[in-house]
């Protein structure tokens, strides 16, 4: 099983990957410092597990060479399990692309990145209805500091590829 | 109504800061735009970037000049704010270039200079941002007691 | 299943109503300096103080260690003991190592030994962590983005956008990174215009430094005269190159407090690259200009070049032997400069050259590996184009220049 990180540019994708494997991926206030991918391993249950630091991208559909480049990394990797990085501030934005990676049957847990912020902003975030109107286990996260990222490792084995007829059924579309 | 003296204290400070840091700014760029240099007492207006420097000043008056105007608004506030800020950046160069250069020998001491060297480094005469430099600071705490009096309020 | 895109945003509607709700906010001062920052009435201003702390901040720091201590272990104490110590003087191995003997500093001694050691970690280390320093905290602190935003308009008359400004801030230290960076960019277009207007134009903090040490008084002009030969190349590669140049949606995040770890982090994988990368290339350099020196060669070569040099550039033949070692590393080239005899004016065109001139060795191989990712039979082209443009205007800024001495009547 391989971990694969995704998320839009400057959500703070690198600064989670750091968190997990202790490597040291330089984390830039400012979009696009992943142009590469970054590789790295971590424990998850007393087992060696590679985890993917995947370039920024907003959609699954590329724009730029980075986007690229994340494209083709999750399509090379079909059986691993994605953490989808979003901006708590900007949250409907960031579940796009959540929704094209579940549409495209991959395990998903999100993290609720930048969770501080949305909390000075006084947006506030349902977590559990979220949870279970996707059916994917959603943290709240706040990498720079590192609060979060032990549940966040927790709940990666919970993550199970979900039907998109049932998350359009439990959030009252059909 | 007590906050309204408050107000009222704060724009004329502002206001008078504003237009000292203006005229040092203008000063500046005229003597630099006539190739002469200043010394008057422990003021002095030379050196490298001396336009830049009164460029700055001069925006950094205007800046508190314009912040008056509406100044219960944040956005106002911020420009008080960012002046101050400009401030310490040319005061702040200027301290840490006058730290930088008074610790080595030069060329013909030792390693390092002498307290004689040392000394002379940090004394007059000094550029106009050095003495706004306090002044500055002054502006940031009253924003911050604004800040907190207005939280307060919000809450009561 | 897959979902069309206004289903899935139908969907994104009806999750988010269920699940955030928005208390009542109001600006915070955090908000309002970030506003106020990207606004170009007050945004310029406030960006004229920060460049003017950068280059303050710059000159200071680099002074303290370069013109404080390093000029004189370097210059009173090393070299002089190397030369007394060291066995064969005239000889090979002296030349390369030590090299001339009768130098009194280490700018003109040129061994690898003297002037490489010296230019490297006395010259261009301090310069480098200076540059560093204040980058990672323009970098962090959320400052470099705004920078983008403001600089945006005018990057776009060129065909960038504001974005390219962190290319371009990147290769003030380095130009090899600030390539890669190039990879943010949309279009093939964009990218080979960044890529080659970064490897002429924009000296790296290595160059900064040695032209701070070497022509204090003009570093301004010269980087004047390279901004407007970016901004004018920039606009005429953009109305000849083919290609589209697409606005992009900027995110700009929120001003946070860098922290002191990951400064030094970042601090030190950087200064890391350049002692492991740099170091070496320099060594490299000086050995093989004093091989080439000792065998003739560039006798030789200055000697066919020297109607080309005086004649349309004005300076001096024997500026052959530091433009061949441009190739390597240009400090390098900018401190071999200083000992050969020319007035101000020759060695100001001199120092302009050798920044237009062919980009240095780790530099070409980046955009050359760029070229390559656009697809392999694009390579060619990438750097053809790239070097095409590249000899164009070494001729026309450094003739150009060389005409306004001749003007000016200095020449």
């Amino acid at each position: 099983m391989k971990i694969l990180l995704m998320g839009h540019p400057n959500v703070g994708k690198s600064v989670v990957f750091n968190r997990l494997t202790g490597a040291n991926v330089t984390e830039s206030n400012y979009p696009g410092t992943t142009v590469d991918y970054s590789k790295g391993y971590m424990r998850l249950e007393g087992e060696d597990v590679e985890v993917i630091d995947v370039p920024g991208t907003f959609s699954l559909e590329p724009k730029d060479k980075a986007e690229e480049v994340a494209v083709k990394m999750l399509e090379k990797n079909k059986k691993s399990a994605i953490i989808c990085v979003i901006d708590s501030v900007k949250l409907e934005r960031g579940l796009y692309l959540a929704l094209e990676i579940i549409e495209e049957g991959y395990p998903v847990v999100i993290a609720l990145n930048m969770w501080d912020i949305a909390q000075d902003k006084k947006i506030r975030i349902d977590i559990d209805k979220l949870s279970s109107i996707l059916g994917v286990p959603v943290v709240p996260t706040t990498a720079i500091s590192g609060e979060g990222i032990k549940e966040l490792v927790s709940t990666i084995r919970k993550a199970a590829p979900v039907e998109i007829g049932r998350i359009l059924k439990r959030s009252g579309v059909v | 109504m007590r906050n309204k003296i408050a107000y009222d204290i704060g724009r004329v400070y502002l206001a008078i800061l504003g237009i000292v840091a203006f005229s040092f700014g203008a000063a500046e760029i005229m003597l630099s735009i006539t190739g002469k240099e200043l010394e008057w007492g422990i003021l002095e207006m030379s050196g490298d970037f001396l336009a830049w420097r009164g460029l700055i000043l001069l925006f950094t008056g205007l800046f508190y000049m314009v912040s008056i105007k509406n100044f219960t608004d944040i956005h106002q506030q911020a420009k008080a704010v960012m002046a101050s800020v400009m401030i310490w950046i040319i005061a702040g160069m200027q301290i840490f270039g006058m730290i930088m250069g008074s610790i080595p020998g030069g060329e013909e001491g030792g390693w390092f200079s002498s307290g004689e060297n040392f000394l002379a480094a940090y004394s007059a005469p000094y550029i106009p941002s050095l003495f706004l430099l306090p002044f500055s600071l002054v502006v940031i705490y009253y924003i911050y007691r604004l800040r907190r009096s207005e939280e307060r309020e919000r809450e009561a | 299943m897959e979902l069309t895109v206004d289903e899935r945003w139908d969907l994104i509607d009806k999750i988010s109503k269920q699940t955030i709700t928005f208390g009542r906010y109001s600006h915070t001062l955090k908000d309002a300096i970030a506003e106020i920052t990207v606004k170009p009435l007050t945004g310029i201003p406030i960006a004229i103080a920060v460049m003017y702390g950068f280059w303050s901040f710059f000159g200071a720091f680099a002074g303290f260690f370069t013109d404080g201590f390093f000029v004189k272990i370097f210059d009173e104490h090393w070299l002089p003991w190397l030369q007394k110590v060291f066995p064969g003087e005239g000889g090979f191995l002296y030349y390369i190592l030590v090299g001339d003997p009768t130098a009194d500093n280490c700018f003109e001694a040129f061994g690898m030994l003297t002037s490489g050691l010296f230019v490297a970690i006395g010259v261009v280390l301090p310069a480098i962590i200076a540059f560093y320093l204040f980058l990672i905290i323009m970098e962090d602190s959320g400052y470099l983005p705004r920078l983008a935003v403001l600089i945006d308009t005018i990057l776009h008359k060129i065909g960038l956008h504001g974005f390219a400004i962190v290319p371009i801030v990147l290769s003030l230290g380095c130009n090899v990174p600030a390539v890669t960076a190039t990879r943010t960019l949309e279009t093939k277009k964009q990218r080979f215009m960044m890529a080659t207007l970064l490897a002429i134009f924009i000296p790296c903090g290595a160059q900064l430094g040695m032209m701070i040490e070497i022509i204090p008084g003009y570093v301004g002009f010269v980087m004047l005269y390279l901004l407007i030969g970016f901004f004018v190349t920039g606009f005429v590669l953009n109305k000849i190159i083919p290609g589209r140049s697409p606005e992009i949606l900027m995110d700009v995040p929120p001003y946070r407090m860098p922290t002191v770890r990951n400064i030094g982090r970042k601090m030190w994988m950087r200064v890391k690259g350049f002692l492991f990368v740099a170091i070496p290339f320099v060594m490299l350099g000086v050995l093989l200009v004093n091989v080439l020196y000792w065998w003739g060669v560039i006798d030789w070569l200055a000697d066919i070049l020297e109607p080309v040099l005086s004649a349309w550039f004005g300076v001096p033949k024997e500026t052959v032997g530091p433009l061949l070692a441009a190739f390597l590393r240009k400090d390098l080239a900018i401190a071999q400069l200083s000992a050969i005899e020319m007035t101000t004016y020759q060695l100001i065109t001199s120092v302009v050259l050798i920044n237009l001139y062919f980009p240095c060795v780790a530099t070409f191989a980046m955009i050359l590996k760029e070229g390559k990712e656009g697809g392999c039979k694009s390579a060619p082209i990438f750097l053809l184009g790239s070097l095409a443009t590249l000899v164009a205007t070494v001729f026309l800024f450094g003739g150009l220049l060389h005409l306004i001495w001749i003007i000016l009547g200095v020449a």
